[in-house]
């Protein structure tokens, strides 16, 4: 590290330690270089990827599909993306405003090189509104309101070489967002040998999902109801286009992990978990690994009760009697349902205790005792 | 907010010299209220659009003084304020320089508000950013009559429930502030319909990106509805001497027009339904579609009357000049 450091520099405590870049001054003309933080009037300006223009100076944006129609001056709901002189705008490519190295288990990726860590990182915003949102002091926020760093993709990767990161994760907020930033960042992974990841709500138009997910190692996607009532209620947003998130992922076949956060009374029926399973079977086939994680009341939703652990152990028979091969349990560290099993012969195949990787036994990517092929990717 | 006067208050009154509005309150037991009516006064800009000061002055203190009802403009400031206030005028910046409420005309307010023995370091401007401050010539800072502040990331830790929306409000508001004062400017808003002084108030929540469906309803109300806001409320002004009519909320100038008046209430939605009035009335006069046919009618103004914060009857909104 420089002798130059100072409390503008980035200094990003993750979960599993402290990364630093060491680069030079501030940069001229009082634009940040890239580590510094980002002040007043300097978020990354960019012209957008995916709008159109409108009628008098309005534009539509075409990444979500809430398809905001936004008059000059004003943002998206997303509040990352805004009508500059009839040009949209984003704000925040490279503007990231969290920085860690996590295990990858934490995003979850069962089925991503176990053990590895992602750098991962996020911008201020969201595209929807979950009342249950755990990074809601970011996610819900604009840009200017929450202290970030000028990472640009080339120095966001350079950052992950250096933590000896396998991966990274565009995750903690909503990725859709920041879009641009993912793709970005994703080829200069690629050039550096490292596998970009993403977690998501999903609620991305066809479009821009077609264009990016090819650069990716994997997507999880936050399949967070069966139902609209509960997609328009509590997160102001839409079951359908996730759906449609969903299939088209399989079909470009970037490697897909589904999360459904069971909140006690809104979507822990055996009904409801019984048709998502099934959807899921259909639609994605057996092999999607389909975590059931535990809620934790917050931000607005403090009014229920953690998820009964009895309640994820009900759900998760459900699903695997529906079929699916891969049902593991979140947040209930220590629980054998966040082990990996073999869909063959039932042996345990990755052993772990919250995100720490006990013991691997896959010998490549399949079951040591059947044989049998494990889906991921395991190398 | 209780405002009994206590023998000290009127000590204090007596010693900043606005022993003239103390028997207002005195008898109302609370700052003036008068629904259902704005006041309206002349004022017209110069070249470059600048107000000349003392004209500013007087249209200031004659909107003030027919809104209220007071005789005189420091009465009326003394039936709003009182000397143990903190009094934050939110100044609607968005589309500066060019459609924002004149520096003149803030000043003359501050001036006023003054007059009611309120400390210059204890009227606070403000607005979301330093930035728009400094866009609308109110830089931040220390002004001879008022503080410049810019809430930048001052905000409660936790969000606030009102109605359908859950918003951190501007500490500002919700701690700093024991009344407030909405200045805005009379315009259309793409989405709203109109952006007057209700509308104004998004500036004081972290995430007004959230509530822009459905023409802004109820979430307009709801964000005033909260007591942090509804309590403290004393004053709306708009700034109307440029209008605009189409294209908000940036300054459009095809759609903007000479509307030369300061309107000023005790009444937030009375305001509101008054600068509606004045946006449909620019529209008819051109020939173009009301709101109601491009599918943005100001609903917000509806709701917050059905919550008890003021008129929203355009109809029922008496214009008094002065």
């Amino acid at each position: 590290m420089s002798g130059g450091m100072d409390r503008r520099r980035l200094v990003v405590l993750g979960a599993v330690g402290a990364v630093a870049m060491a680069l030079p001054g501030r940069g001229l003309a009082g634009r940040p270089r890239p580590g510094e933080a980002i002040e007043g009037d300097e978020l990354p300006v960019a012209e957008a990827s995916w709008w159109k223009r409108l009628d008098q100076g309005r534009v539509e944006c075409q990444l979500c599909p809430r398809g905001c129609r936004v008059a000059d001056m004003e943002r998206g709901s997303c509040g990352a993306r805004e009508n500059r002189g009839g040009t949209y705008v984003t704000l925040v490519n490279g503007a990231a405003c969290a920085v860690h190295v996590d295990p990858i288990e934490k995003k979850p990726f069962f089925h991503v090189l176990p053990g590895e860590t992602a750098l991962s990182f996020a911008t201020a915003g969201c595209n929807v509104e979950c009342k249950f949102c755990q990074n809601w002091e970011i996610s819900q926020f604009r840009p200017e309101q929450v202290r970030s760093w000028y990472l640009p993709a080339e120095a966001l990767v350079a950052l992950a070489r250096k933590n000896g990161a396998r991966l990274t994760a565009a995750t903690y907020s909503e990725p859709v967002i920041f879009w641009e930033y993912v793709r970005d960042v994703a080829r200069a992974a690629r050039k550096q040998g490292i596998r970009p990841t993403v977690v998501s709500n999903g609620y991305i138009q066809e479009k821009p999902l077609r264009e990016v997910l090819p650069l990716l190692t994997a997507y999880k996607v936050d399949l967070k109801s069966f139902s609209e009532r509960f997609y328009r209620e509590l997160i102001r947003g839409e079951l359908k286009p996730v759906l449609k998130t969903l299939e088209i992922t399989r079909e470009v076949g970037t490697w897909l992990e589904i999360v459904v956060l069971i909140i006690p009374t809104w979507n822990d029926t055996d009904e409801e978990a019984r048709k998502l399973a099934r959807w899921v079977k259909t639609h994605l086939g057996p092999d999607v690994p389909v975590h059931l994680t535990r809620f934790h009341p917050t931000y607005r939703l403090t009014n229920l009760p953690p998820t009964p652990v009895a309640t994820l152990e009900r759900l998760w028979k459900v699903a695997r009697a529906e079929g699916l091969h891969f049902v593991y349990l979140g947040n209930v560290p220590g629980h054998p349902g966040e082990n990996t099993t073999c869909p063959g012969c039932g042996a345990v195949l990755i052993r772990r205790m919250g995100f720490t990787v006990l013991a691997n036994r896959l010998a490549k990517g399949r079951c040591p005792d059947c044989g049998r092929e494990i889906p991921g990717v395991w190398s | 907010m209780s405002r009994r006067i206590t023998r000290r208050d009127l000590g204090r009154l007596v010693g900043a010299g606005a022993l003239a509005g103390m028997a207002s309150r005195a008898v109302s037991g609370g700052p003036v209220r008068r629904p259902g009516v704005v006041g309206l006064a002349p004022l017209t800009a110069g070249p470059g659009g600048r107000l000349d000061p003392v004209a500013a002055r007087t249209a200031m203190a004659g909107a003030l003084v027919a809104a209220t009802g007071e005789p005189t403009a420091e009465r009326a400031a003394a039936a709003l304020f009182g000397p143990g206030d903190t009094v934050g005028i939110k100044v609607n910046c968005l589309a500066a320089p060019r459609l924002s409420p004149h520096p003149e005309l803030v000043e003359a307010l501050a001036e006023l508000i003054a007059s009611a023995g309120v400390p210059p370091d204890r009227i606070l401007v403000f607005e979301r950013s330093e930035r728009e401050l400094r866009k609308a010539g109110l830089p931040p800072g220390t002004h001879a009559r008022f503080r410049s502040v810019g809430i930048e990331r001052d905000w409660e830790a936790r969000p606030a429930v009102s109605g359908s929306i859950g918003s951190c409000y501007a500490r500002i508001v919700s701690r700093r502030c024991t009344a407030l004062v909405s200045f805005g400017v009379v315009k259309d808003h793409d989405l709203a319909g109109v952006s007057a002084g209700l509308k104004n108030w998004y500036g004081v929540i972290h995430n007004p990106n959230k509530y822009h469906d459905d023409n802004c309803d109820p979430f307009v109300a709801d964000v005033v509805n909260h007591p942090w806001i509804r309590d403290k409320l004393r004053l709306t002004v708009l700034d109307g001497v440029l209008a605009q009519c189409h294209g908000g909320p940036a300054f459009r100038a095809d759609a903007t027009f000479d509307l030369g008046l300061v309107a000023a209430s005790t009444d937030p939605v009375a305001a509101d339904a008054w600068a509606w009035k004045v946006i449909e009335a620019e529209r008819k006069r051109r020939g173009m579609p009301g709101l109601e046919a491009e599918k943005r009618p100001p609903r917000f103004i509806a709701t917050a009357a059905s919550y008890g914060l003021g008129v929203g009857d355009p109809a029922k909104v008496r214009e008094v000049r002065a």
